[in-house]
């Protein structure tokens, strides 16, 4: 007998770590609006909340086990590999994080119980988004993610970059999302579906060659929509202002969670609905990432604010991702293998930023750590091994993510990608030594004083720079986690 | 055997770990605990010179799976090239532990970086891939850029940025090289496997063998340096430190002569018949304006970084020649120049702890207050120039007679480099050490004391060992030479 709720797929788990952080934020607003609550409690109720949300992202992979690749609330949530892995890390930044979120949005006293809502109310939208398999579902994923990162970054009202900050995400922001409503609406016109395996149905249906152009450019305009979010070149100009803006604590968040859900959606989009005309989309891909590399490269070269030098170099490394994602499964498993490492780096560097010149600060010039290893000397040797990873030493995790991620491009025979690639990547050591130079090698005067660095943050910058060092000597088992994520995809 | 391999990693690393856990208020012990563990890999060395593969040609010992799922594993192994080269660097890492001052020897941080070279050094040499070979070719870097960035003169900022970007720009090709290589391998092997005994086997077509040599080789030729891509050279040599010098000198450009021999001729041997008349120009080249340059310095040191770039090409040439008794000239070469070298950076360094100045025009009559580094001086110039006896000697005159079948005018030409490096080194010690005491500051200079003495000693009598009686450390290279020159031979009757 077949029940209403099977009929729509009602199933509380799959979406269940978007009800825990749900369940978390009302909590906290009925903490706020009713009694008056201890600073702790929050903490608290947060932590657990997030806690709560890793355990239940657990659950899915126990769903996951028993039903296999499957959607549910009639097409619109959809359970599968990349949904899993993209779970995880959407946790892992919130836990990563939480110590930077929570210390940033204590210091702004009467915003806290706010801040620590939109956080997580972000992490549920990006967590809906990347669970998204309808469309509208991702559009409504990504925009309560959005807004929320939009408030973030002018929730300091007294700092003028914060307010710019906002200002200019809010509106690029939505630039991107109308450019995505637009890109959903030209596909639904042209072929009247919504989700991403029917796309990939009708693709095949028609077949290859009879794709309408509306389609064509309704595909390109969700991807453009996406590029926004992890400030891949041509679309890159909000992220130097919004992460030189927002304050320090938060950025590390910022940064990560969109990120992350916006390649993972990527990634699933190219794996599914586009693997019958992926083809007609190198030139498109291949430009994006030769323009992001370059334009990263070139304009980190000479910031003087970390910072905006950071935004820089995510640029580049976007487009590295990118470059694996548009080539072929493998590719895919290697951009993954690339995105954890980074974003694991750069929660690490902006920990650091935050610890050395306060949560709530703005711009973070680089003489702010010169002689920064003279009294601080855990900070600055964590620090060196973000920016060495980043730079893609061996012995750190971004040697391997690179080695696997051009290898694959070889073996696709993308030369002319490589070529770039692997020369930006010299000139990035010029930018990813230099903070390193300043901070730990220049004879300076006016030398950092000590800085007392909680135990917690220790404990943090030390598990994110072992994970670095770990990951670059026994890659292994991540490599096969994301191996693991695209098989079914071959 | 095996073990004893991998504790030439593990040594320097846990002993490099240790210095920087030990606290600074106990900063005496920091060189003692450095030379305690660099003569325990000393030791080592030694006890491998008389194991059973070194006079082999590479052999691969030990496989570790990295990544299983595209079946990428690090390989190491040794051979007699690995051998000698393992023990020149360790008792390079060892002399200059000895021989620092006490601003240095009392920092954790330059002891510490001294040890992380010796290990990242050790790796490269035991490399029996090509993945873990560009991982610790890389991973020299870092130690060498906090030796230089920290402890370096004046301009080692731009000194040490040009060396890093130099040497990574370089390792891009060698990069794209393996990953080239890897590729390739997959189509045949099914996995990624890029060790040493797979690459022998592939056979390539004459196009890739070709384009992969040059990546190989373009990496590999700056880091040795050939003629017109040296230029980071001598920059880096003059802001260096005094043992980031003789490790720089002695052991860094080694890897890139090491890195040709081991991997771009035995794998890609049809590319280096395609290429080897244009190195052997570019060494010739070399060898001859490195020796007028260096006739023209004015800064001692930067005249035996000028020295080391035509000593460089006098390997380079060998190489190039292909021949039994040139490759072998080269081998030994390397070794040599290792020790002439590294003896020369460490006397500069003395004079220059005790004058602050290292300007040949400030010295003059140095003799008189300084007889014993004096005459050490000449002898290791003696031994730089090749004079028969002296080890610079042997290698020399293996790699002219070897390449003069092959080039003769190009050979004919080298020789004079023979010439042009008595013209520079002894023109530069009459200058500083002969005639009367020009400046008063030189003449109350204390002479070697004996920690000084006995750390330039062991040099002194490796050179003369090895010019007396090269048969010893020829013994280690023949069978590596004739597995080259017989590959090379072969590849051309092919043709």
């Amino acid at each position: 007998m077949t029940t209403v709720s099977e009929i729509l797929g009602i199933n509380y788990i799959v979406i269940a770590p978007t009800l825990a952080l749900l369940l978390t934020v009302i909590v906290l607003l009925f903490c706020t609006i009713t009694i008056s609550t201890p600073m702790y409690v929050k903490k608290y109720v947060s932590f657990v909340g997030i806690l709560l949300t890793l355990f239940t992202i657990f659950l899915k992979f126990g769903l996951f086990l028993t039903d296999g690749i499957s959607s549910y609330f009639t097409e619109k949530i959809l359970l599968d590999e990349f949904a899993l892995v993209g779970n995880v890390l959407v946790g892992m930044v919130l836990l990563f994080t939480f110590n930077s979120f929570w210390k940033t949005s204590e210091l702004i006293e009467d915003k806290t119980t706010e801040a620590l809502i939109l956080i997580l109310m972000s992490a549920s939208g990006f967590l809906l988004m990347i669970d998204a398999e309808n469309f509208i579902m991702l559009f409504i994923g990504l925009e309560i993610g959005s807004i929320s990162l939009y408030a973030l970054a002018g929730l300091n009202r007294g700092d003028q970059l914060s307010n710019e900050a906002a200002l200019k995400y809010f509106l690029l922001g939505s630039l991107a999302s109308c450019i995505f409503v637009y890109g959903i609406a030209l596909i639904y016109v042209s072929l009247s579906i919504i989700g991403v395996y029917e796309t990939s149905i009708a693709i095949s249906f028609i077949g290859p060659d009879n794709v309408p152009l509306t389609t064509f450019v309704g595909l390109i305009l969700i991807i453009v929509g996406l590029l926004f979010k992890v400030a891949a070149a041509p679309f890159q100009a909000w992220a130097p202002d919004v992460y030189q803006g927002s304050p320090t604590g938060y950025v590390g968040y910022m940064a990560t969670v969109a990120k992350v859900s916006s390649f993972i959606v990527l990634a699933r989009l190219v794996a599914v609905s586009l693997t019958f005309i992926i083809d007609q989309f190198d030139l498109f891909f291949g430009a994006v990432v030769i323009l992001s590399v370059l334009a990263g490269a070139l304009f980190a070269a000479n910031q003087s604010d970390l910072k905006r030098l950071i935004a820089y170099s995510g640029v580049i490394q976007s487009g590295f991702i990118l470059s694996g994602i548009s080539s072929g499964v493998y590719g895919i498993s290697a951009s993954t293998f690339y995105l954890i490492t980074y974003i694991i780096q750069l929660i690490g560097i902006f920990t650091v930023f935050s610890i050395i010149s306060g949560q709530l600060s703005s711009d973070f010039q680089i003489s702010n750590i010169s002689g920064l290893f003279k009294e601080n000397k855990f900070i600055t040797i964590t620090f060196s091994i973000f920016m060495l990873g980043l730079a893609g030493l061996p012995l750190t995790s971004g040697f391997v993510s690179k080695f696997i991620l051009i290898t694959n491009l070889w073996s696709y025979e993308r030369y002319i990608l490589v070529t770039v690639l692997m020369l930006t990547t010299v000139a990035g050591f010029y930018f990813y030594l230099r903070p390193i130079w300043v901070a730990a090698v220049e004879k300076t005067e006016n030398v950092v004083e000590k800085i007392q660095v909680k135990n917690s943050d220790k404990l943090l910058l030390g598990v994110l720079a072992a994970l670095t060092i770990y990951f670059g000597l026994l890659p292994d088992s991540l490599v096969n986690i994301t191996r693991w994520m695209v098989e079914g995809y071959l | 055997m095996i073990s004893i391999m991998f504790s030439l990693l593990l040594v320097p690393l846990f002993s490099a770990l240790l210095i920087f856990l030990i606290p600074n208020s106990r900063k005496e012990t920091f060189r003692p605990i450095g030379i305690a563990f660099s003569l325990i890999t000393l030791t080592q060395c030694v006890y491998l010179l008389f194991g059973e593969y070194a006079k082999t040609e590479f052999t691969i010992l030990s496989t570790f799976q990295w990544i299983q799922s595209y079946g990428i594993n690090l390989h190491f192994g040794l051979s007699g090239m690995s051998t000698l080269l393992l023990l020149l660097s360790s008792l390079l890492v060892f002399v200059s532990l000895l021989s620092i001052g006490k601003d240095h020897s009392e920092s954790k941080g330059f002891v510490g970086s001294l040890l992380m070279l010796h290990f990242a050094i050790n790796g490269v040499f035991i490399s029996g891939d090509l993945i873990s070979l560009f991982i610790f070719f890389e991973a020299l870097l870092i130690p060498m850029y906090f030796l230089m960035g920290i402890w370096g003169g004046e301009n080692r900022r731009y000194a040490t940025i040009k060396f890093i970007l130099y040497t990574v720009f370089g390792s891009v090709f060698i990069f794209i090289g393996t990953v080239y290589t890897a590729v390739l391998s997959f189509g045949v092997n099914g996995r990624l496997a890029v060790d040493f005994e797979t690459l022998s086997s592939l056979s390539l077509l004459e196009s890739q063998s070709k384009t992969l040599f040059l990546l190989f080789t373009f990496g590999f030729l700056i880091k040795v340096p050939i003629f017109p891509l040296h230029t980071w050279l001598p920059d880096a040599h003059v802001e260096a430190p005094t043992a980031g010098s003789i490790m720089l000198a002695g052991v860094l450009l080694k890897v890139g002569a090491y890195g040709i021999l081991r991997v771009s001729i035995p794998f890609f041997t049809e590319g280096f018949l395609a290429y080897k008349n244009l190195i052997a120009i570019l060494s010739v080249i070399g060898i001859i304006y490195g020796a007028i340059v260096a006739i023209a310095q004015i800064d001692i040191k930067k005249l035996i970084a000028y020295s080391s770039v035509s000593h460089m090409g006098f390997v380079m040439l060998g190489i190039s020649a292909g021949g039994f008794l040139s490759i072998e000239g080269a081998i030994i070469q390397m070794i040599n120049h290792g020790i002439t070298a590294g003896a020369l950076f460490m006397l500069v360094g003395f004079i220059y702890e005790r004058r602050h100045t290292r300007k040949i025009s400030d010295f003059g009559g140095v003799k008189i207050s300084m007889p014993r580094y004096a005459a050490i001086f000449l002898f290791t110039s003696f031994a730089s120039i090749g004079l028969p006896g002296l080890n610079g000697f042997v290698g020399e005159f293996m790699i002219l007679m070897g390449s003069f079948n092959s080039y003769k005018i190009l050979t004919s030409f080298a020789a004079f480099g023979v010439v042009l490096a008595a013209i520079y080194m002894l023109w530069a010690y009459q200058r500083m050490f002969t005639g009367p005491i020009k400046y008063e500051e030189n003449e109350s200079l204390s002479d070697l004391n004996s920690r000084e003495t006995a750390s330039i000693a062991p040099l002194v009598l490796l050179m003369l060992f090895i010019g007396i009686y090269p048969n010893y450390i020829e013994s280690f290279v023949i069978q590596e030479a004739s597995f080259l020159s017989d590959t090379i031979a072969m590849f051309k009757d092919l043709k």
